[in-house]
């Protein structure tokens, strides 16, 4: 009678011992997974990935990380620089302001399009958004985190 | 003799993964996890097995029995084990880089609930057999429908492109519940189609993430943006504040058609988080807060259910035999269980055959297991769901975009609301509204609803970096802003 209750006992306790050792390895996984978030370098604000580029600088597929201003065109002191014949020197500038990105048209002579439409000054931006500057076309992700 | 056939077809079959580009990636955290799963799983059958052995042993004043080691339903437990390893076989197969934690954490919470089925009287919901066979059936068709999802979405574009259809089909099943629902126990939920019934507000809740994660991702720039002023408050432009006052309103009529307090509170506190999630601003937390109070005042002025529930809630010992008759069963219950709980299978003196609470498998799991595995076991379960909580929370801040991001935390936090509203309704910190908590409750609509929910996260988790669906027409808010500029 007694060593069964003493065998329930323990296999009670083992249970519940259990339980916790999987909480126990399943909470080690997320802080490591935490930490290696934590450790690669997280302070670019978004990410711009060219989907196009005729010129082949930049070459399509290639992304940037953003700091929150980035000026883009085709003079050679630009944070991105788009060696593209319809590209003006200073073309437009990405901006984030608040919790939010901007773009904005720095005068350029052929214009700088948002989703197909064109940028009258200063225009919102959302994450997915593809931006056209001459015959380039970049498109604006979050950061990976 | 019959090799060659065999390894015939296993080129094939290596043939069609290749020109697919799938190569099978082991996943050993998830085998790890799975495996202690699986051990603690074993453990507590025994358990339940040596102790309903020494209760029959000790009702009948025989001596126990020598040999205590045995399954209670081995059958039924090894089925679910199976099940829980095959969907590992088949993620491994697959080959996607996906998450490797929310599987076995699913599978453990699902295990315990099978293991409470396994030990209550087998003939409390049985249409279609016993209490464990059918919980057991609808795990394994969940099991299916998580590895289906995790294998095969691979693109959201049906998600997000016809979010306003999946809304359409969303109050399309809530209207139809309005009209031709089934009343159980004095709430409308369920609904018969042909030989088939469910719940529609499970897969309801699914439907509103989509919904809101699409709203939401499109409208936020406009949404933070601060226009009129009420008070010390600052909000968007009013018309887009129409579903949020929308939402209210499907809440209010939950309420008042289906009398589901629980499908309504999950249904607002997840929209709520969602605007919050997706705006970071605290004005529309208050604003919605002050809805709900409002809401709430006028249902417990006007409706006699709701009043009822909050009259238990404020006081069950008026009546304790009566209207408060399952939350003190359910306070007892606790603390019978004390620290570690009695034991499986020990707790719950049955009253002529029946548990003292009649919906236990459904609305009060949470205090079985308060009963049987005590504050440490049921503080084990909640940590559970903390865990599936952070996994949704952390793949939202890995997405690629936003649509991504509201809709992994929106799916994780149903889940996680769901089980805090169910918790503490068995606690007596809130009023108690009849909902399930995910995984554990018995039911098939529940399951079902949380398996997509858990398939879809997995699916999102994946941390290749897949093409973004093309980017959208310019759309309502780029036309406003530009006629603004203009």
């Amino acid at each position: 009678m007694d060593a069964a209750v003493i065998a329930i006992w323990v296999l009670r306790l083992i249970f519940l011992a259990l339980l916790y050792a999987f909480l126990w390895m399943v909470v080690r996984a997320l802080v490591r997974d935490l930490r290696a978030a934590a450790r690669e370098p997280t302070l670019e604000l978004g990410r711009l990935v060219v989907t196009a580029s005729p010129s082949g600088e930049p070459a399509a597929g290639v992304s940037f990380a953003l700091d929150a201003i980035t000026s883009l065109g085709r003079d050679v002191n630009n944070s991105i620089v788009l060696d593209d014949d319809f590209a003006s020197a200073a073309h437009a500038a990405l901006t984030y302001r608040g919790r939010a990105w901007y773009v904005e048209d720095l005068g350029s002579t052929n214009g700088t399009f948002v989703n197909g439409s064109q940028v009258d000054g200063l225009s919102p931006l959302a994450f997915g958004d593809e931006i056209q500057i001459g015959q380039v076309r970049l498109r604006l992700e979050r950061a990976r985190g | 003799m019959t090799a060659a056939p065999v390894t015939a077809g296993l080129r094939a079959v290596g043939r069609e993964a290749r020109r697919l580009r799938i190569t099978p990636r082991f996943r050993g955290r998830e085998l790890t996890l799975l495996v202690i799963v699986a051990i603690a799983l074993i453990v507590g059958d025994l358990s339940l097995g040596a102790t309903r052995l020494l209760k029959e042993a000790q009702l009948a004043g025989d001596q126990p029995p020598p040999d205590l080691a045995v399954l209670a339903a081995p059958a039924i437990l090894v089925i679910y084990l199976i099940g829980l390893f095959a969907v590992h076989g088949a993620l491994v197969l697959a080959g996607r880089r996906t998450d490797q934690i929310l599987l076995p954490t699913v599978g453990l919470l699902g295990g315990i609930g099978l293991l409470l089925m396994i030990r209550l009287p087998q003939d409390l919901a049985g249409r279609l057999g016993g209490l464990a066979q059918t919980q057991l059936l609808w795990l394994v068709i969940g099991l299916t429908i998580v590895v289906l999802l995790a294998i095969a979405v691979r693109n959201d574009v049906w998600l997000r492109r016809y979010k306003y259809t999946w809304a359409a089909v969303g109050v399309g099943l809530l209207l139809l519940t309005f009209v031709f629902g089934r009343d159980i126990n004095g709430a409308r939920l369920s609904l018969t189609i042909g030989p088939f019934s469910g719940q529609p507000s499970e897969l309801l809740k699914v439907i509103l993430v989509v919904f809101l994660a699409g709203y939401l991702s499109e409208n936020r720039p406009l949404l933070q943006e601060e226009s009129t002023r009420l008070g010390p408050f600052r909000l968007p432009p009013l018309p887009y504040l129409a579903p949020m006052v929308a939402m209210w309103a499907i809440a209010l009529g939950i309420v008042i058609v289906q009398r589901d307090l629980g499908a309504a509170l999950l249904f607002f506190a997840v929209f709520l988080l969602l605007l919050y999630v997706s705006t970071a601003r605290f004005s529309f937390v208050v604003l919605g807060l002050a809805a709900f109070v409002v809401g709430a005042g006028l249902l417990y002025f006007v409706f006699d259910h709701v009043r009822t529930r909050i009259d238990i809630w404020v006081d069950p010992f008026a009546d304790p035999t009566g209207a408060g008759f399952q939350v003190v069963q359910a306070l007892h219950a606790f603390a019978r269980g004390g620290l570690i709980g009695t034991g499986l299978g020990a707790g719950l003196p049955s009253i002529a055959g029946r548990p003292p609470i009649p919906a236990l498998h459904t609305d009060f799991p949470f205090a079985a297991l308060g009963e049987e595995l005590g504050l440490v076991g049921i503080l084990a379960v909640l940590g559970l769901y903390l865990v599936l909580v952070e996994r949704g929370l952390r793949i939202a801040s890995a997405a690629q975009d936003e649509f991504r991001a509201i809709l992994a935390a929106g799916l994780s936090l149903v889940i996680g609301v769901q089980a805090f509203i169910i918790a503490a309704g068995n606690l007596k910190l809130i009023p108690l509204t009849g909902i399930t908590l995910p995984f554990v409750s018995y039911g098939g609509s529940s399951l079902l609803a949380n398996s997509v929910i858990v398939g879809m996260l997995i699916a999102l988790s994946e941390r290749t970096r897949e093409p973004l669906p093309p980017p959208r027409r310019p759309g309502r808010i780029r036309r406003l802003l530009d006629r603004g500029a203009a």
